[in-house]
């Protein structure tokens, strides 16, 4: 499958919280349409790097961003460019599963809602399109009005999966989307982003490197050198590139210290 | 003195202590409980109307009183509190201005009642020309219990998980859809819970209100600017006037009554609050 | 972050006018005691331009028909009250913390510490009027006395004071790290060694500020000492003898007060004002004391 081209290019991206320096000068391309992963030891900065992909980084008071991370063409870290309506096009699923105290349908129509979409019948049919979209309708359309807290933990991620897509975003972003859930689960959301693919340039953070190389196609790798430093990227490229054969030693020795 | 020794001693002491505590409790609730109960829920007395010299007068217009004060302070107190609240747990920083705001709502909490009576009296009463009104009583209540309205409303609002706010602003909600939408209602058993709990301090208050709302009506108020006379306040008045003949059986009776309020009010708070755990805890199943 | 604010407003930014609503919310606190200042300070000016400092604060002869305004009896009545009050309500709260923190069973926890929030709770009308037909007699009885008095007022005020003590003593025993009472208790101590050498050492700073917030309780208390003090107004160090507190004296006068009289118990809440900043003062001062340890 041919890509179109890279959705978003991240360049030169440094980020500070209050004085400390959080990763330094991260240069990335995302390509359109594909998975990309970000992978690297606990504490590499690669939830900052993407968190800052949605501005999330904006919500913590003292937060300040070097470098430019570039969507569809446009820099969105420029002054006077509206961040809320960027977390419309780039969603978010967290590591732990959050849905809203509410029930199931609310949870799924509160991004619509907020779109201005008021009709029952339209809300009703992105509420169905997208849950089944997240491989949970079957499971669940008996039961809409059940409070979305009363599902299991990966039912409740991929409600969250759905939450994201009924607002049609264009990428979505997941943040260690299955280290809070069981294996079989696991399983079921690793299917569902291979089939999201076709539709969303998604990014996805785990430090689980058997998932990266079972469902990326590109992996990015993040390193902090010493204890102090700020996280950089050391390595990106094609998956099974980077799994068989990386470039950097630092690289190889994450890599094969997991595998082996 | 062997530690062993030393140690019963001081759990005996303690023990003992902890005893005489709930001793002073029910002391008093037994007291005024057994001197009262019996004309507090005589219908003729909390539905019957007040006599000014002759005996045999109720407390209706009091009750009224104390109840329309309460209503009315909460109107006054809620929106500024819950706002105060919003703004000091979702958006403060640390600063010289949040630090003022602490330190006026310490001093607040601390004030004798009767200043804030003064108070009351001479800018609703004389300075905006109200007079003795249930208004000028809940201004004044409000600004009373405004430290600890806003201390258990942010409470509530601090307990309802960052990572909602964080899943509502990822899909594209701005910093007041996600208060309005998420926050609040996450938060609303909290905030019921906190304010059921100031309606007893409210109903119980005495000081503040006798220079601000009144000591004897003989209707029952309707005009929220009229006159009125909490059972707290008429209590003191009857004990102090004595001009009734009967005035110690009212006493007894009013001060059984407004116990018996007061315990009710803290009952029905205590289990709001527990209602509110549970349901937090489980989680509402309202369909198949 | 005020710029970034005034900026929003300009671009009239719907989300800036909200929060500026809600901090205008939040200063009223600042408003509400700034304006009490105010307006008390106003009305007890012609007390000090007209009677004068000396005449009030340095002359213990109250007598408002014949012109004299002094009321050192007063203070020296909240002063003593409240004196007698928190040496009785002190330990007596500290000790009911502890007892519930370490000594008590499981199951009787809960309903002591509900016990004292409910007294808590009781109106100081209530209490007061327990302590008429209660304690006065009582009193009396035992001391040969009219029942009303210093000491009747400072047990009122024991029964006002102790809920506030109690509850924030239990806070603060409670915040103490278990690892600390563990450790002494792993070493061989009794209870009593880990209360007495580790846990009010801990506990220290939050014990003092539990006992100065009873003491605010204790100073601003009006309507429960008023039916148990007497009300006289001579000056007097005896315990069995009626006199008055500051707050006492201004709830009896105020309805027939005018003028100067009027003024002087608006000076008498002054007094009472400037007592709670002291108080809150004082507790800031020794929460600060513990950062600097620490």
């Amino acid at each position: 499958m041919v890509s179109d081209g890279n959705k978003m290019e991240i360049k030169n991206l440094t980020m500070y919280y209050g004085d400390f320096k959080a990763i330094e000068d991260i240069s990335l391309d995302i390509p359109s349409r594909r998975i990309t992963a970000m992978i690297g030891p606990s504490g590499c900065g690669k939830s900052t790097l993407l968190r800052c992909l949605n501005r999330m980084n904006d919500l913590i008071y003292g937060t300040r961003v070097e470098g430019e991370a570039i969507l569809d063409g446009e820099n969105m870290y420029q002054s006077g460019y509206d961040a809320i309506a960027l977390r419309r096009r780039v969603g978010m699923v967290f590591q732990r599963p959050n849905p809203f105290p509410k029930s199931i349908y609310e949870n799924v129509a509160y991004g619509p809602r907020l779109g201005g979409i008021k009709k029952k019948e339209e809300l009703d049919s992105i509420v169905e399109e997208s849950l089944k979209k997240a491989a949970l309708w079957e499971e669940v359309k008996g039961n809409l009005r059940e409070l979305g807290l009363n599902l299991s933990g990966g039912q409740q991620q991929r409600l969250c999966i759905a939450r994201v897509i009924a607002v049609q975003p264009e990428v979505i972003l997941f943040d260690e989307p299955c280290s809070a859930i069981d294996p079989v689960a696991t399983q079921l959301i690793e299917d569902l982003m291979a089939e999201l693919k076709k539709n969303y340039t998604m990014v996805i953070v785990t430090h689980n490197m058997q998932q990266a190389a079972r469902v990326s196609d590109y992996t990015a790798f993040m390193l902090v050198q010493e204890q102090g430093e700020p996280g950089r990227l050391i390595e990106c490229g094609d998956t099974n590139s980077i799994f068989t054969n990386p470039t950097d030693e630092r690289t190889e020795r994450y890599i094969t210290g997991r595998f082996g | 003195m062997s530690a062993r020794k030393a140690d019963r001693i001081a759990t005996f002491v303690f023990t003992l202590l902890g005893f005489i505590s709930i001793g002073i409790l029910l002391f008093i609730i037994l007291e005024v409980l057994g001197r009262g109960l019996l004309t507090a829920i005589n219908p003729k007395f909390f539905l019957g109307k007040p006599e000014a010299m002759n005996p045999g007068g109720g407390i209706l217009p009091m009750i009224v009183s104390s109840l329309y004060l309460a209503v009315l302070t909460l109107i006054v107190a809620l929106p500024i509190s819950v706002g105060a609240a919003i703004y000091m747990a979702e958006f403060a920083r640390k600063g010289r201005l949040v630090s003022s705001i602490r330190f006026s709502l310490d001093s607040l909490a601390t004030l004798p009642s009767i200043v804030f009576g003064l108070f009351g009296m001479t800018l609703f009463v004389v300075y905006f020309r109200w007079g003795m009104a249930l208004m000028a009583g809940a201004f004044t209540l409000a600004l009373l219990n405004l430290p600890i309205l806003l201390r258990s409303t942010e409470e509530a609002i601090k307990l309802v998980p960052q990572t909602y706010r964080e899943a509502s602003m990822s899909l594209g909600a701005s910093r007041w859809t996600t208060i309005r939408q998420i926050v609040i209602p996450s938060a609303m058993p909290g905030i019921i819970t906190a304010t059921i709990l100031p309606i007893g301090r409210i109903m119980g208050e005495s000081a503040a209100i006798v220079l601000t709302v009144g000591t004897f009506i003989r209707n029952i108020p309707v005009n929220p600017f009229s006159m009125g006379a909490p059972l707290a306040g008429y209590i003191w008045f009857a004990q102090s006037e004595g001009l009734t003949p009967d005035y110690r059986k009212i006493v007894n009776g009013g001060a059984a009554f407004l116990l018996l309020l007061v315990l009710v009010v803290y009952f029905l708070a205590r289990y709001a609050g527990r209602k509110y755990q549970e349901k937090k805890l489980m989680g509402a199943r309202d369909g198949k | 972050m005020r710029e970034s604010l005034a900026r929003s407003l300009i671009k009239g930014d719907k989300e800036a006018y909200m929060k500026l609503l809600l901090l205008a919310c939040a200063s009223l606190s600042i408003l509400g005691i700034l304006l009490i200042f105010l307006f008390i300070t106003r009305e007890s000016i012609p007390a000090f331009v007209h009677i004068g400092f000396k005449n009030m604060f340095l002359s213990a002869h109250w007598s408002p028909i014949t012109g004299h305004f002094g009321m050192v009896g007063f203070i020296v009545g909240t002063l003593f009250t409240t004196v007698i009050a928190i040496v009785i309500s002190a330990p007596l709260g500290i000790g009911t913390a502890l007892y519930i923190d370490q000594i008590a069973p499981e199951w009787l926890r809960t309903p002591v510490r509900r016990g004292v929030e409910l007294l808590a709770g009781i109106p100081s009308i209530v209490i007061g009027w327990f302590g008429l037909i209660t304690l006065v007699p009582i009193v009396a009885r035992i001391t040969n006395t009219s029942g009303y008095g210093i000491l009747t007022a400072s047990l009122v005020l024991v029964v006002m004071a102790l809920p506030t003590i109690t509850t924030l003593s239990a806070e603060t025993l409670k915040s103490i790290p278990q690892e600390l009472k563990e450790g002494s208790a792993a070493m061989g101590a009794t209870r009593w060694q880990t209360m007495y050498r580790v846990m009010l050492p801990a506990a220290r700073e939050g014990l003092m500020v539990a006992t100065i917030l009873g003491m605010g309780r204790a100073i601003g208390e009006t309507m429960a000492v008023q039916m148990v003090i007497g009300g006289a107004r001579q000056l007097t160090v005896n315990p069995f003898q009626p006199t008055s507190t500051l707050t006492t004296r201004i709830l009896t006068e105020m309805g027939e007060a005018t003028g100067d009289w009027r003024s002087a118990l608006f000076a008498m809440a002054l007094v009472l004002l400037l007592l709670s900043m002291i108080l809150i003062i004082s507790i800031r001062l020794v929460s600060r004391q513990r950062r600097v340890a620490a």
